[in-house]
């Protein structure tokens, strides 16, 4: 191989793998996309997870007390504490979800990184 | 024409199969399933054959696979890497499944209640098997977190054990209500076309509308197809946390 100075240069095939890492990197770094590229599907899905979650929870909770209410004959006591409960379930699934998904899609960094406070800064 | 847009659902038995001395039927939807999971088995055995430099098949393989591994690594830890398999297999399962759907004369296995009743059941049993094999009785902390003044506890355990419970019909459901809505939809509009060019003249005209929306909805749904399978598989290791991670 020859340099534009005419010299002979070896290079080891460990350069060259690097040579063709970089120009890797520079290609994909002409098509890369915006940082979160698994957004619009999942927000579909994010929509779904809320949705069923809050409404199978109550019916989750109105069939066990109505299971119960058969078995002891109280109807429709049972029942109607078991909607509140499922209700309760449903609001705090929902919650911890939504707690959950806020986590990952923030995903900022509490706590660190985060600019100086200029309390003692007086202009 | 087929006009009755619930008459894709209906199950039909090809063959009886007899396993020791039980009568199972074998049904167009037992049929399709086979096909995704045997294409499932293909995809992979034909394209994953090892290269350096992978094709453009292998390299979806291999694309899904680190998409999967580092999903089960994120939202459940290194630990649960031992349910890679199920959940890769899972998510593949239901991906074919649907997409297989989409093609026309294929019947979508994922649109009853029972099939996906029965993924989500396996799911959320294992989840219990496993956590108390794990854990031992401990598991069942999960339904009282520590910390709380004892009589919230009254109040907590039920809606715990209620949330537990309504994991594997949310599973089930959710994948269920999408798959068939979807394909409701899809047939409903081809339908409403199908009548609009008989009824000739000027309304012929005005099929292209039903028709731009099915080619709408078809796209939607490939989404969906691959969206729910997706969720599915989220919700799996989202799940799979609560054998590793008692005290939460």
């Amino acid at each position: 191989m020859t340099d534009r100075n005419g010299q002979f240069t070896q290079k080891s095939p460990s350069s060259d793998l690097n040579s063709l890492e970089q120009r890797v990197k520079a290609a994909k770094s002409k098509h890369e996309k915006p940082v979160n590229d698994d957004n619009s599907g999942s927000l579909l899905g994010m929509a779904w997870r809320l949705s069923t979650e809050l409404l199978v929870s109550v019916l989750v909770g109105a069939g066990l007390g109505y299971g119960l209410d058969k078995l002891f004959g109280t109807n429709p006591w049972i029942l109607l504490v078991g909607l509140g409960f499922g209700f309760a379930a449903g609001i705090k699934s929902v919650l911890r979800t939504a707690e959950k998904m806020d986590e990952i899609s923030a995903d900022i960094p509490i706590g660190q990184d985060l600019p100086q406070d200029d309390e003692d800064d007086d202009y | 024409m087929a006009s009755d847009p619930m008459e894709q659902f209906q199950i039909k038995k090809i063959f009886d199969l007899d396993l020791a001395g039980l009568n199972i039927p074998f049904t167009n939807s037992s049929l399709w399933m086979a096909i995704a999971a045997i294409s499932v088995i293909g995809f992979f055995a034909l394209t994953t054959k090892g290269k350096l430099v992978p094709g453009r098949m292998q390299s979806l393989g291999e694309m899904s696979y680190e998409f999967l591994a580092n999903m089960v690594k994120d939202t459940t830890g290194p630990e649960a890497m031992k349910f890679f398999p199920f959940v890769f297999t899972i998510f593949f399962f239901i991906l074919f499944a649907n997409l297989i759907g989409m093609s026309p004369y294929a019947f979508t296995a994922t649109s009853h209640l029972a099939v996906t009743v029965a993924l989500a059941i396996f799911t959320i049993l294992m989840v219990v098997v496993a956590g108390i094999i794990k854990n031992g009785f401990k598991w069942f902390k999960i339904f009282a977190p520590s910390g709380l003044p004892i009589p919230m506890y009254i109040l907590i355990i039920p809606i715990e054990i209620i949330s537990f419970l309504s994991r594997p019909i949310t599973l089930a459901v959710r994948l269920f209500a999408n798959m068939t809505a979807g394909h409701v939809m899809l047939k409903l509009f081809a339908i409403f076309a199908a009548f609009l060019v008989g009824k000739g003249g000027i309304l012929a005209g005005a099929a292209i509308v039903p028709v731009l929306g099915t080619m709408g909805i078809i796209a939607l749904e490939f989404l969906v197809a691959g969206l729910q399978a997706f969720v599915f598989a989220i919700l799996t290791c989202v799940y799979l946390n609560d054998v590793y991670h008692v005290d939460h």
